[in-house]
């Protein structure tokens, strides 16, 4: 894939659904468990990214 | 032997003037890889922020945050980050609409893009009006006012970017071919960078 506005905009989306995500947990548990799940879901975007980055070069 | 090698050298040396010639990438463009690498080093600007913010958070470990009797507006910054991601989706809209040639719907995605930035930075200006505290309160007041702060400056440099941007769409300046749309693209990168980022404070800074 060209590195493009399009594939700068589909993280935004992907961004924005993760911390969709972390925000409801937070708000239906506690602040604890908001943070760990961020935790997990920025290691597995880094994992994705470097993986994208690698398929890609 | 020798002499023919001095040659060969003069002509070589008589072929090229100036600097080298840069070496072009197939899969992107310099000022796309110009705005990536600029990109990265305000990941590492705001990285520094966020290392402040979870120190102070974690390490210094306050019995609450924010600190007593200190309250964020939650939900007005809610209704701006709505704001600030729907840009994302105007700015798309505006580039999409332009590799169609629809330069129409590209000025009408770029004004609507800055008029929603705008209305991001006067929102959030006027949070830091009514907002009870200052960058003097405590640790938690100075994180608070870098973090919002460095992020709003972002917001005010994109605003300049999108103005370049749709001045030169009124006039008539961009074309569906990916080359001539650059001056739009590069900022709408840019844009959507400075919208994870505000993702990203909102998350950590109101709700966590």
């Amino acid at each position: 894939m060209r590195i493009s506005e399009e594939a700068v905009f589909r993280w935004v989306v992907i961004v924005g659904i993760a911390a969709g995500s972390v925000i409801a947990l937070t708000l239906l548990t506690q602040p604890l468990f908001g943070a760990l799940w961020g935790l997990v879901l920025v290691c597995a975007g880094v994992a994705h990214g470097y993986r994208w980055l690698k398929s890609n070069s | 032997m020798e002499s023919a090698t001095v040659a060969v050298e003069h002509g070589h040396a008589e072929e090229h003037h100036g600097p080298p010639e840069a070496n072009k990438s197939s899969r992107i463009d310099k000022q796309t890889l110009g705005i990536l690498l600029f990109i990265v080093s305000e990941v590492m600007l705001f990285g520094a922020f966020f290392a402040s913010y979870f120190f102070l958070r974690v390490v210094v470990d306050p019995p609450a945050w924010p600190p007593h009797p200190y309250e964020l507006p939650v939900a007005v910054a809610g209704v701006n980050t709505a704001i600030l991601v729907s840009s994302s989706f105007t700015i798309h809209y505006a580039l999409e609409s332009i590799r169609r040639g629809n330069r129409n719907g590209l000025k009408l995605g770029l004004i609507l893009t800055w008029m929603l930035g705008l209305t991001f930075l006067f929102i959030q200006l006027n949070e830091y009006v009514h907002i009870g505290f200052s960058a003097r309160d405590l640790a938690f007041g100075s994180i608070f006012y870098g973090l919002t702060g460095l992020h709003g400056a972002h917001v005010f440099v994109g605003l300049i970017l999108l103005s370049f941007a749709t001045i030169r769409a009124m006039r008539g300046h961009f074309g569906p071919n990916a080359e001539d749309h650059l001056g739009v693209e590069v900022p709408g990168i840019y844009w959507h960078f400075v919208d994870v980022m505000w993702i990203v404070v909102y998350t950590a800074v109101y709700i966590l």
